[in-house]
């Protein structure tokens, strides 16, 4: 029975390996979730504007699944080498849980990451900047957010100025067509913040106003947070979906 | 890099008619260099007419602005800065305004290099509403169409005219509630994480069901291959027999 023995070392070796790793990988989604939830860059009063929490309940779902997957991964590397069955009974059932509610989180960050079109944010900039009965905090804040990117980024609108040409918005309601074709922000600025030639920026020369859209620099730093709670999720969960099979396979060869 | 606003006293010497020049030059929205902002909702810039009036040098040259169903009933011998003229009558009941006065000295000829020499027609915003300045630059009321010409008078004769413009038209914004916000679906890479992992879920839950229904059953099926390693199997050895053998033989 050498050869069973050996065959036993070596699947309690890879499960054990197995474990470990879903251990650290767990650590790192909870690091990375929270690292999204509590992100430094200005863009969330943009996301949080619209009222869809989605891509915030699948990172705090991450963080929770993060520190279920470690303590899991614990208890299936006691139930590997004490070979005991309840154990392993137990971390299989509460493994497929936690692989449901992963799973949840990673559909919900891809479909979330897919409804943040250029016309989302388009939307949003119309019916919102500089609106000048603002209903709550959060146009305030859709404000700033918008001066704030198109000052750093050097752009203007979210696909060019002519956003504001070709809609109408909030921010005409108050600002002539004649005096503001596009707001102020969209023009090259001194280092006083004022514009460096005033009709220029108004007839549209190029060289005194910013012709190119924000939706880049938007959607870059967004999106990647979103794909990395789906994609890496997902790939967590195909390791675990193997660590699994084998500690199912594992558990029905147990003699009890 | 010039622009031109207008503003000029109005004259008041009684309109003789008498048949101005007609010049071939017909004036165009500026195309060099391109503009954002050529044509706006209420605004539009147009060339200057450089080397267009060189032989009216005492002429006042002022620009026209007409609905484009006006252009047949516009008399050349109409005096700017009246209340048939005036810009914030337009356009009803006044067809046709003038503004944007100038002299052959704001248009020098030839256009020096590198320079923008452009009109942008509705960019005085202060005087819109101002009766007593009736040659505003204002901003157009509507979307048009608009067509423009520029008429040279020496004091209130016209001497001189362009051809008309081809008709302007100028944008018309849209509701933000027309943006569709929808874009184009699913894209593929949450599709195949959707399928993928539904897959592996399903198969897992049917592992484990199996897994469960071997165990309640009792099959045979997976024999205890792998032991605990508290069970060790020893091995008895029966000693006995050794004694009888000798026994037996005698």
């Amino acid at each position: 029975m050498a050869k069973s023995d050996d065959c036993v070392h070596i699947l309690q070796g890879l499960l054990v390996f197995g474990n470990v790793v879903i251990g650290m990988c767990g650590i790192a989604l909870t690091a990375e979730c929270i690292y999204f939830v509590s992100s430094p860059h200005g863009l969330n009063p943009l996301v949080k504007a619209t009222e869809s929490s989605d891509i915030y309940a699948a990172a705090w779902i991450g963080i929770f699944v993060g520190l279920a997957l470690f303590a899991l991964s614990i208890l299936g590397i006691i139930g590997v080498i004490k070979a005991s069955r309840t154990l392993l009974l137990v971390y299989i059932i509460l493994m497929l849980i936690t692989f449901a509610f992963e799973m949840a989180s990673c559909i919900t960050a891809a479909t979330h990451q897919d409804s943040l079109t250029p016309g989302f944010f388009l939307k949003q900039m119309l019916e919102r900047y500089q609106k000048s009965e603002p209903a709550n905090n959060s146009d305030n804040e859709v404000t700033k957010t918008w001066d704030e990117i198109m000052l750093q980024n050097h752009c203007c609108g979210v696909l060019g100025p002519s956003d504001w040409q070709e809609y109408t918005s909030a921010f005409r309601l108050t600002h002539s067509d004649a005096d503001y074709p596009w707001p102020r922000k969209c023009c090259v600025l001194d280092a006083q913040g004022l514009p460096v030639n005033f009709d220029g920026c108004k007839l549209g020369v190029p060289g005194y106003y910013n012709s190119n859209g924000c939706y880049d620099a938007i959607s870059g730093p967004v999106s990647t947070h979103a794909w990395g709670v789906a994609w890496f999720g997902f790939a967590i969960l195909c390791w675990t979906f193997c660590v699994l099979l084998g500690t199912m396979f594992y558990w029905s060869g147990i003699e009890y | 890099f010039r622009g031109c606003s207008g503003g000029s006293t109005p004259s008041t010497a009684p309109p003789r008619l008498l048949t101005a020049a007609q010049l071939q030059y017909r004036p165009v929205l500026t195309q060099d260099p391109r503009l954002e902002g050529q044509i706006t909702a209420s605004t539009f810039v147009l060339d200057q007419p450089r080397c267009v009036f060189q032989d009216y040098g005492n002429a006042d040259i002022w620009l026209v602005v007409a609905l484009n169903q006006a252009v047949s009933t516009f008399n050349t011998s109409a005096v700017p800065g009246t209340s048939e003229t005036a810009f914030q009558s337009f356009p009803d009941p006044v067809r046709a305004y003038m503004t944007l006065n100038a002299t052959l000295g704001h248009y020098p000829c030839p256009k020096p290099d590198g320079e923008i020499t452009v009109l942008r027609v509705g960019s005085e915003t202060s005087c819109a509403q101002d009766v007593s300045r009736p040659t505003c630059n204002g901003p157009l009321p509507g979307p048009g169409p608009y067509r423009v010409k520029f008429l040279a008078l020496e004091g209130s004769v016209p001497v001189a005219e362009t051809a008309w413009s081809a008709p302007i038209m100028l944008r018309t914004a849209k509701s933000p509630s027309s943006v569709s916000t929808t874009g184009s679906g699913h894209s593929a890479g949450m599709i195949a994480i959707t399928t993928i992992l539904s897959i592996l879920f399903a198969i897992l839950l049917a592992a484990l069901v199996a897994m469960l229904v071997f165990w309640s059953s009792d099959s045979c099926g997976d024999s205890s291959t792998f032991s605990k390693p508290e069970s060790v199997t020893v091995r008895r050895y029966n000693t006995h027999h050794v004694y009888d053998q000798p026994a037996a033989r005698l």
